[in-house]
């Protein structure tokens, strides 16, 4: 198993699989940024065809999970620090899908320090993520990636556990940024949708 | 003069996709484009867009364009994406 697909489940066996329900996920590496969208366009469609979810919201999922992939991508371009490209696998069950994207990239503090070296914790860093316009990679003007996603995710009554080192954003309503026990290396988030 | 999005494709999603677009619409579109000229941004059949992308082409269109119209913007992912290069503070790229 490759380390980034074994660093996911791990981390998701010690937090998240009784919670999410994840056991059944079957978790891909892909290693650029076409093969993922080709993936992420294969389960939009699939979506949309199969009718398992609200079409408004099947778009807007897929806006999701392509603005974090592509961050990844974005953020650690010729920069890996560890295994190039992201994991992406979903789950069906019940009422609720499930997604799973992750990296094993730099992480959002590391990234964000380039442009703010005076950021000292992976709280602090999610924070200016998902509040405030700042790229990791200036001098190019983006960084409004992660504002769309909790825009969305709340406005659509979805839930977005978002992980970077030793801190975690959930989105659930409304925005909570706490420390967790277990650190991530790199981003990891889990989308869920109620069908 | 209208620029038809789905001519870009359905899914609409990475920014390195945006900018080829764009240098696709620079080499292309917009040297038989006026600058006082209306340019209608047609998002017919397009499925899912995201910030990244319109940033990479529609923000320039405005920056380089005075008029600038976006047609057929129901789809979700459309309306949200606009939305938020909306708010952005004014960049010149």
């Amino acid at each position: 198993m490759s380390i980034i697909k074994e660093q996911v489940y791990n981390w998701l066996k010690s937090n998240a699989l009784e919670l999410m329900k994840l056991q059944n996920m079957s978790l891909v590496v892909f290693e650029n940024r076409n093969i993922f969208q080709d993936e992420l366009m294969r389960l939009t469609k699939y979506l949309s065809e199969n009718k398992l979810v609200p079409e408004d919201k099947v778009w807007i999922i897929s806006a999701i999970i392509g603005e974090i992939g592509n961050n990844s991508f974005d953020h650690n371009l010729g920069n890996w620090p560890r295994e190039r490209g992201v994991v992406f696998g979903y789950n069906i069950e019940d009422d609720y899908l499930d997604i799973v994207i992750a990296d094993n990239g730099l992480g959002v503090l590391k990234t964000l320090q380039q442009v703010k070296p005076e950021l000292n914790n992976d709280k602090d860093a999610l924070k200016i993520a998902f509040t405030k316009i700042l790229s990791g990679r200036a001098p190019e003007a983006r960084g409004n990636g992660l504002k769309f996603v909790k825009e969305n995710v709340i406005n659509n009554d979805m839930n977005l556990v978002f992980v970077s080192g030793d801190s975690r954003v959930v989105l659930n309503g409304g925005l909570k940024i706490d420390n967790i026990e277990n650190d991530y290396q790199g981003c990891l988030a889990i989308l869920r949708i109620k069908k | 003069m209208k620029i038809e999005m789905i001519k870009f494709g359905e899914f609409l999603i990475s920014r390195p996709a945006g900018r080829e677009a764009w240098l696709a619409m620079t080499a292309y579109i917009l040297p038989k484009i006026k600058k006082d000229e209306t340019i209608e941004v047609d998002f017919a059949g397009v499925k899912v867009l995201t910030p990244s992308w319109a940033d990479e082409v529609v923000t320039k269109l405005k920056n380089k364009f005075d008029k600038v119209v976006l047609l057929n913007t129901d789809n979700s992912s459309v309306k949200a994406s606009l939305k938020t290069i909306e708010e952005m503070p004014t960049q010149k790229h």
